[in-house]
């Protein structure tokens, strides 16, 4: 009975003890404790890397090779910036970074003057050099240190000599632009221009359009109803390139038009592997996203300096729908 | 000495110092956890402050460019102050999910202190419109501000998340906790406590039932207590008076034995006067007129009836005397000689009597007419009833701590019950000795007076002839036969 009773109470306490001791350690374990306030060296440059087009595939590739090139030479970076082309949060943005007094501006040119205020007035008032990427602004006008992206009229050029290769020299051409007017879009325009004007054959046809899928759609089927031979399309802004192969499914086939775009929209690739896309200009994000960071730690160690001010230009190449399929 | 006090302190020392680690414990947790909470409120209180401070500069600027007063500079200047004083707070916070972030911050409201004073400057020159312009800037300035203030927060909050969801977890394992030390603390009590009254109550039990058995009168149980505490001692030394107590009754025990002992010996030498009380006014006409007939017969030139007459004489003189007193051996032999001298006189050549005697041994005390009524039932027995007579063979013999008489005949022998009889002193034949004494008081008195059981052997069977065998011991183990009260 004795024995029992101290047997059962020893047992119960070696239980209790067991988990006693489990709780408190789950208690007084110390891996709650707080992030570690940071001590190690801050890092040598901070660089902001702002654009319009948050969350495309395009500039995501930018972002992850200029965090890519960051990281390797030491200095930190964040990506900021507005989501489908919000102009205001973009300026925001920018404004913010100057007043964060941050050592470089890497930033998606805009032609507005809001922009080339910021940039040529705000920016060198507190001596933050800005590089262009992917769309430039002319240096002119912005103060930018140099531009990091594709050379626009080459790639203007590139199209239209694919579009003759495969349309022929003669036919009517669409060619469809936003009404904002950009520089790098008037860039790919001239490049067009430049190639076609040899072919007097090739009627070209241009229209501006508001970014709206609406007004896309409005604008390809006032000018289909136009230009009913029209053959071939290009869209020198890829970003209505979307609405504007959705009018044309609409009125009749999408695959005996020939129509071109480029890949700095979500939309343009998918497009493209659907065959609807006979044609896009695909550039190097990665690339412009890497050197933009690494010219500008160049700048601001003085190790390049000054820096050619026509820009760097990446790789660009003619994708072809049988390509990507 | 390990006392029972002692062990009652000791329990509520164990107690005292459970609880006492307990409280320290959960004192420590308690001020670290709220430590932990301190730096969290801290840094949102902190991050608030710049914002508030920084709203409070851009309303004071505007305020100041509305009407510039001395007061208004007095309070946008206070509010500078304190956007500064804020600033320098607020780098404690960098850790390294904000770093990039907090810099930033650092910088907006440096240059939103420099846009201030930048347009204060401005006011001063009369440059009212730029002023302006700088103001909305400044306005700005803030709103960003107020705005990664909310980022900061919100990092803040990512970063902290898994610590947040810790401190909630672990203040339900506190509650956890306390259920479980408050069960373990309870069972261990108990079982300290189970076993502390045990130690106490299992030796008082025991001391208990030994008391009880010696109150039945067993005084032959050991007391044994396993303990370390008084109730040990109290038990010791109530083993120790139970011991007292046994030794003290079994004294008295052998004491009665003694009494009892004495009180038979009493008995028989009472027996033993009477029958020589009753044969005594025979034996004294006698033994006068056996010296007077031994006078005559010596008178009358028969030396030898006067010789055997001296001998009845004698005989008969020393059974008078010397039956309650012990003798020497020396004594006895001489009187068996003149027993058998008579004895011969009787039989004449039928008695064949031959002794081997070891003078040394002479000396031995044993009891009085001891061997003459032995060698008397042998005559009886093995000399008389035989036509052609017998022989007896008397041996005293040396051996170590013993002397041993042997007696010896040829005779027919006794019957195993006979022997038995005779050993365990059952009083059957009287049959005509001359001393009138026989073998069993013979037997009787050799043991009393030795107080051995062994002291006499008899081996005999039928036709073989009977032997008698005493063992006598040179010194004797006990004296009491003589301390008995001399009745001669």
């Amino acid at each position: 009975m004795r024995k029992t009773v101290i047997l059962v109470l020893g047992v119960v306490c070696v239980v209790l003890f067991y988990f006693t001791f489990v709780t408190a350690d789950k208690v007084f374990r110390s891996d709650w404790q707080m992030p570690q306030t940071s001590d190690h060296k801050q890092a040598k440059y901070r660089l902001v890397l702002i654009t319009q087009e948050l969350g495309t595939s395009f500039w995501d590739k930018v972002g992850s090779g200029a965090l890519e090139e960051a990281q390797r030479a030491g200095a930190s970076i964040q990506v900021w910036g507005s989501y489908s082309k919000n102009q205001e949060d973009f300026l925001k943005k920018i404004e913010i970074a100057i007043d964060s007094k941050v050592d470089g501006i890497i930033v998606q040119g805009l032609d507005s003057d809001e922009f080339k205020n910021l940039t040529k007035i705000k920016a060198a008032f507190y001596g933050i050099p800005i590089i262009t990427v992917a769309n430039d602004v002319p240096m002119a006008e912005s103060l930018r240190r140099t531009y990091v992206g594709s050379d626009q009229f080459m790639a203007g050029q590139m199209i239209a000599k694919q579009l003759l290769s495969d349309m022929g020299t003669e036919g009517t051409v669409i060619l469809m632009g936003d009404s904002r007017q950009e520089d790098y879009q008037q860039q790919r325009m001239n490049g067009i221009h430049d190639v076609l004007k040899q072919y007097p054959k090739v009627h070209m046809e241009y229209a501006e359009t508001l970014d709206t899928s609406e007004q896309v759609m409005a604008t390809t089927k006032d000018l289909m109803n136009r230009l009913p031979e029209v053959d071939a399309f290009i869209a020198v802004n890829a970003n209505i390139t979307g609405a504007m192969i959705q009018e044309i499914g609409k009125r009749s086939q999408v695959e005996p038009y020939h129509i071109y775009s480029f890949d700095d929209s979500p939309e343009t690739l998918s497009l493209l592997k659907q065959g609807k896309l006979d044609g896009m200009i695909e550039q190097s994000p990665e690339t412009m996203g890497r050197i933009s960071v690494n010219l500008m730690i160049k700048w601001l160690s003085g190790e390049t300096v000054p820096l050619d001010t026509d820009g760097y230009l990446t790789d660009i190449r003619m994708l072809k729908a049988t390509e990507a399929r | 000495m390990n006392s029972i006090q002692k062990k009652i302190w000791t329990l509520a020392a164990v107690v005292l110092f459970i609880m006492v680690a307990i409280w320290t414990t959960l004192t420590y947790y308690n001020q670290k956890t709220q430590n932990q909470y301190n730096d969290i409120l801290q840094r949102y209180l902190r991050l608030n402050e710049v914002t508030s401070a920084s709203q409070q500069t851009t309303t004071a600027l505007y305020n100041y460019l509305l009407t510039p007063t001395e007061d208004n500079l007095d309070q946008l200047n206070l509010s500078k102050e304190k956007t500064r004083k804020a600033k320098i707070e607020v780098i404690d916070l960098r850790n390294t999910e904000n770093d990039f972030t907090l810099t930033n911050y650092m910088n907006l409201i440096d240059s939103l202190v420099e846009t201030t004073d930048r347009s204060l400057m401005l006011q001063s020159e009369k440059e009212t419109e730029d002023s302006a312009k700088t103001f909305t800037e400044a306005t700005r300035i803030s709103k960003y501000i107020s705005d990664m203030t909310l980022t900061l927060l919100d990092t803040d909050l990512k970063t902290y998340d898994r610590f947040y969801r810790g401190i909630i977890e672990q203040s339900a394992e506190l509650k956890k906790l306390g259920v479980w030390l408050l069960l373990l603390i309870t069972s261990l009590l108990l079982l300290f406590t189970y076993w502390f009254s045990l130690s106490i109550t299992r030796p008082i039990l025991k001391l208990t039932q030994a008391a009880k058995e010696l109150s039945r009168g067993r005084f032959d149980l050991q007391i044994e207590v396993e303990s370390n505490d008084e109730i040990s001692f109290l038990a010791k030394m109530f083993d120790r008076m139970r011991i007292n107590i046994n030794n003290l009754i079994s004294e008295i025990q052998q004491k009665a034995q003694l009494e009892k002992e004495l009180q038979q010996n009493k008995l028989l030498l009472q027996e033993s006067q009477l029958r020589s009380l009753q044969s005594q006014i025979n034996p004294h006409f006698l033994f006068n007129t056996l010296n007077t007939l031994s006078k005559k017969a010596y008178l009358e030139g028969s030396e030898e009836t006067s010789d055997l007459l001296v001998s009845v004489a004698d005989l008969l003189r020393y059974n008078l005397k010397r039956l309650d007193r012990s003798v020497t051996l020396y004594e006895e032999v001489k009187v068996l000689r003149q027993y058998i001298e008579i004895q011969r006189a009787r039989f004449t050549e039928r008695l064949q009597f031959y002794s081997e005697i070891d003078e040394a041994c002479l000396h031995v005390q044993i009891p009085g007419l001891t061997l003459q009524p032995i060698v008397e039932n042998a005559v009886i027995h093995a000399v008389e009833p035989e036509e052609n007579g017998g022989a007896i063979w008397f041996r005293i013999v040396d051996s170590g701590e013993w002397v041993t008489i042997e007696f010896e005949d040829d005779g027919p022998g006794m019957t195993e019950l006979k022997i038995k009889q005779i050993l365990e002193e059952h009083l059957v034949e009287t049959e005509g000795h001359s001393t009138g004494i026989g073998f069993s008081n013979v037997v009787r008195r050799l043991r009393l007076f030795y107080g051995l059981e062994d002291v006499i052997g008899i081996e005999s069977g039928s036709g073989r002839g009977t032997k008698v065998i005493l063992k006598i011991p040179k010194i004797r183990g006990s004296e009491k036969y003589d301390k008995a009260p001399d009745r001669g």
